[in-house]
């Protein structure tokens, strides 16, 4: 461990970025779908130096009560405050609450990385919204979680009533969707907004991630039995129905969906099928031509043939160089071989790393969030 | 290992018989319907461990008859002359071959008399045949050059066979592009790129005579990468360059050697001042190869192409950039950014008024020459396109001199596993987006009307990606699933059009009623990249519709 680590130096020398970390984390039992997942988010830096930033100003009620949201934040610090360049560190108290928190991964089966994060997402933007909750109920104790749940970059809108509250992992994470519905006979657009911290798409033989996006938001038309009740018609009609993005989300997040449920089968099937993610991303499915780019950061990946078993390991982009996570172990990567974690061209191949999680950062002047 | 195992059986069944599950053998066109020729692949035997890092690219390379005293010589003082009895040549050679290839379908009896390199192949086969040099091999047909793994195959056109007539292995690194000079008037003409920058030229005809498996006679240049040792990911030899020839590589250089010289002087060249500014820098010593370099940007050139004239060539890359430079002046003219991601191809037309570039956001783009911008974008693949490039046998079925209708063919093949063919009518694109006076002219003029998209650009700029609304759309006259890997390349010959897998299966699609129409075109020489065929067609281009 300790020679990868300075191998991994040995390779970076002195374009080693600095202040950053590179460290491992140990594996406890089939935990390599928390691992990867949190190296993903450890070099989603907006995410990354907001937590810390909850962290310290939070270390004074340190005595708080242990919660997830505490755990990862301690863990980053802990990361980010190492001596060493390199190495690796025991997240164990994050897996214990973890498993303390949810009985779904208390189990040492193989788990799956997108319903974790799934489940961490959700589970710190409850923390941040009970302790806003917590802190408006009690006007006394003031700053520390007050000023955390508006986010540090935003402090003085605690006016803001009756709103949902947006925290920090809203304005990383969220985005809104419109699912807009047209009666084919009055010819009405009913629009329904809803938000979301990934998306998840379906995948096809040989495709690329924009044509999974373009068949997400593709018309549907729902007729005969699936037909669509207009409140002007007052009836059930045929209707157009199509998802667009409202608003693109700072970090965008695409899960593909390799797992499917075979009827024929009765169980899940893992799909390798290969679907090639661009470096660069635009969302053409928007409402507004906005065209913001995205750039790729960080890929979760699935290896092995079945849904059950397996590894995960991720590819993460920092200060220009890629690397390669898996458990303990890190290694410096070539760009080019982010390509080797497409999937397979054909059904049976000896190639089982496939590309599971996206997480692409907005570049460039964003206008919004 | 599994891998290889794997690799094989798929690849065994996927090849031996045509019809592949869910995928036809023909598919529909205006025209008529494209019938699945045959195919071309690499033996099964082949197949090595380092397949499938690699990605198959395919070169067509044609060979005129030995320029020994069968043939009559060619004045060598006038081109023009000269390509003319290069085209005749070609066009006899070109019915032979229509013919042969009809007569197949009974029995190839009468053929075997007229087709030396199937001789060729039946020695190259069979390993045991002693060192003789096939004398009697007069080299000339069509040949299709091809990497797969550690070797380059080649392969004859012309004949049914599905194996290639020759393999030529490379033992230190993997060859990954490669070229092929029509115009070569001696010497070496086959340009081949290595992974690890290694650069060699040799002689087609040679290594068609030699039986042996390694490269002979080769000319080697970027030894182990003394210049240069990143990937080597695009060569071409400069049209009418006397022999001069260009390298691009993984890491944004661009090297301009010649083949004359060897490679033996001092070819250092000075530290790249500003990394992200384009210079060019010129060899100290008259006898260094490479005699220039070209730092075009930070990433990798992932193609390039020359404009048939020699005048221009296009690069495009990792950053996204399509780049047009003036190759004498070594200036960049003009260029742009894709929509997003890289850009993997790029393909002029043969009149040099347009450049077609495919690449990561899926989408095939038109670029104008004379607007300096994109005109077009081709949506319709499902993945990104890895293969682009202007159909110039095709004549508009109503070309006959109206000049309203200019039209453009065109191909992309995409890693979706499927084969585009797309019309471009200028006119269609232009009029909708131009808000200019009602009833004005259809015709395609430059810099008349007010709307913004008239404005062109400044010279030596790059253009940033345009926004989705701003450019106009194509869609695609044909979509077919042609194999069942992804794709990387694309050909057209006068026959046929040929698609190349990124695994090294190459199938060969006849074009509609081929058979009849053997001498109907002027233009005949069976190639991609001729120039005797581009002075003829920009000609016949040009004459059809700028009124």
């Amino acid at each position: 461990m300790g020679a990868a680590g300075s191998k991994l130096e040995k390779a970076l020398g002195d374009q080693f970025p600095e202040g950053e970390r590179y460290f491992g984390l140990e594996n406890f039992g089939n935990t390599c779908y928390c691992n990867s997942v949190l190296q993903a988010l450890y070099f989603c830096v907006p995410f990354r130096e907001q937590l810390l930033d909850y962290y310290s100003s939070n270390k004074n009620i340190g005595d708080a009560e242990e919660n997830l949201l505490t755990c990862l934040a301690d863990l980053f610090t802990q990361i980010s405050s190492q001596k060493k360049k390199t190495g690796v560190i025991a997240p164990k108290r994050f897996v214990q609450r973890l498993k303390k928190q949810n009985e779904l991964f208390r189990s040492y089966m193989h788990q799956d990385a997108h319903e974790f994060l799934n489940f961490l997402l959700n589970e710190l933007v409850d923390i941040l919204e009970k302790e806003a909750e917590a802190s408006k109920s009690d006007p006394e104790s003031l700053s520390p979680s007050e000023k955390t749940a508006n986010g540090p970059a935003n402090g003085q809108a605690n006016g803001v009533r009756k709103e949902p509250l947006v925290t920090w992992v809203h304005k990383n994470f969220q985005g809104i969707l419109t699912n807009e519905t047209k009666c084919l006979r009055c010819e009405t657009v009913t629009a329904r907004d809803e938000t979301f911290f990934d998306l998840s798409l379906d995948i096809e033989q040989n495709s690329s991630i924009t044509s999974c996006l373009k068949n997400f938001s593709s018309t549907e038309t729902l007729n005969a039995e699936d037909k669509f009740f207009c409140d002007k018609c007052c009836s059930l009609q045929e209707a157009q129905k199509r998802m667009k993005i409202k608003k693109p989300p700072h970090i965008l997040v695409i899960h593909l969906k390799r797992f499917k449920y075979i009827e024929q089968l009765g169980r899940y099937k893992k799909l390798s099928y290969r679907v090639v993610f661009p470096l660069e991303l635009k969302l053409s499915n928007t409402v507004e031509d906005a065209d913001i780019e995205y750039s790729l950061f960080a890929v979760v990946v699935h290896v092995g043939s079945g849904p059950n078993h397996g590894h995960y390991v991720s590819l993460v982009k920092s200060h220009n160089h890629w690397l390669f996570f898996d458990d303990e172990n890190v290694e410096m990567i070539d760009e080019s071989a982010v390509q080797t974690f497409f999937g397979s061209a054909q059904e049976y191949s000896s190639n089982t790393d496939h590309g599971y999680i996206l997480f692409y950062e907005s570049i460039g002047a964003s206008n919004k969030s | 290992m599994i891998n290889t195992a794997n690799g094989m059986i798929s690849q065994s069944s996927s090849s031996a018989n045509a019809q592949s599950p869910g995928l036809k053998t023909y598919f529909k066109t205006p025209e008529g319907r494209y019938k699945l020729y045959y195919e071309k692949t690499y033996p099964s035997g082949l197949l090595h461990y380092a397949h499938g890092k690699t990605v198959t690219q395919a070169t067509l390379a044609h060979l005129k008859d030995k320029p020994a005293p069968s043939t009559p010589p060619a004045p060598p003082s006038s081109f023009s002359a000269s390509s003319g009895v290069r085209s005749a040549a070609a066009r006899l050679l070109g019915a032979g071959n229509g013919s042969r290839a009809l007569g197949f379908g009974g029995g190839n009896g009468g053929s075997k008399s007229l087709s030396g390199s199937s001789r060729m192949g039946s020695l190259g086969a069979s390993s045991s045949s002693t060192s003789l040099t096939n004398t009697n091999f007069d080299g000339k047909g069509t040949y299709i050059i091809f990497n797969v793994g550690d070797a380059i195959f080649i392969s004859d056109l012309n004949s049914q066979d599905k194996d290639p007539i020759k393999s030529i292995h490379f033992s230190n690194s993997n060859p990954v592009c490669h070229a092929f000079d029509q115009d070569a008037k001696d010497g070496h003409d086959l340009l081949i790129g290595l992974n690890s920058g290694d650069v060699y030229s040799v002689s087609l005809r040679q290594q068609l005579q030699d039986v042996g498996k390694k490269l002979v006679g080769a000319q080697h240049y970027n030894k182990d990468g003394s210049v240069n040792n990143s990937r080597c990911t695009s060569v071409a030899w400069v049209p009418g360059g006397d022999g001069a020839f260009v390298v691009a590589h993984a890491d944004g250089n661009l090297y301009v050697y010649e083949k004359s010289k060897d490679g033996a002087g001092d070819s250092s060249f000075p530290v790249i001042k500003d990394q992200t500014q384009f210079s060019v820098a010129h060899a100290r010593y008259s006898k260094s190869n490479p005699i220039a370099r070209w730092h075009i940007c930070q990433s990798a050139i992932n193609s390039i192409a020359f404009s048939t004239d020699g005048a221009y060539l296009a690069t495009v890359g990792r950053d996204g950039y399509l780049r047009v430079f003036d190759y004498s002046k070594e200036q960049l003219i003009c260029g742009g950014k894709s929509y997003y991601g890289a850009l993997l191809c790029c393909a002029w037309s043969m009149d040099g008024k347009y450049i077609l570039t495919g690449g990561e956001d899926d989408l095939v783009q038109v670029w104008s020459m004379e607007d300096r911008k994109v005109v077009a974008w081709g949506e319709g693949h499902n993945s990104w396109v890895s293969g682009v490039a202007f159909d110039s046998y095709w004549s508009s079925p109503n070309s006959d001199g109206t000049g309203e209708t200019v039209m453009y063919r065109f191909g992309s093949v995409g890693q979706d596993t499927r084969l585009l063919l797309w019309d471009l009518e200028m006119d269609e694109i232009v009029v909708p987006l131009r808000r200019g006076p009602p009833g004005g002219s259809p015709t395609f003029s430059t810099g008349s009307q007010s709307a913004h998209w008239d404005n062109v650009c400044p010279v030596g700029t790059l253009q940033p990606a345009p926004s989705m609304r701003d450019v106009p759309k194509l869609s695609p006259l044909v979509a077919h699933r042609v194999h069942t890997e992804p794709l990387s390349g694309l050909i057209f010959t006068q026959e046929s059009v040929l698609t190349v897998c990124r695994e090294g299966h190459i199938k060969i699609w006849m074009r509609p009623g081929v058979a009849e129409n053997q001498s109907g075109n002027s233009e005949t020489v069976l190639s991609t990249s001729s120039k005797d065929k581009s002075l003829l067609s920009s000609k016949v281009g040009s004459s059809s519709y700028r009124q």
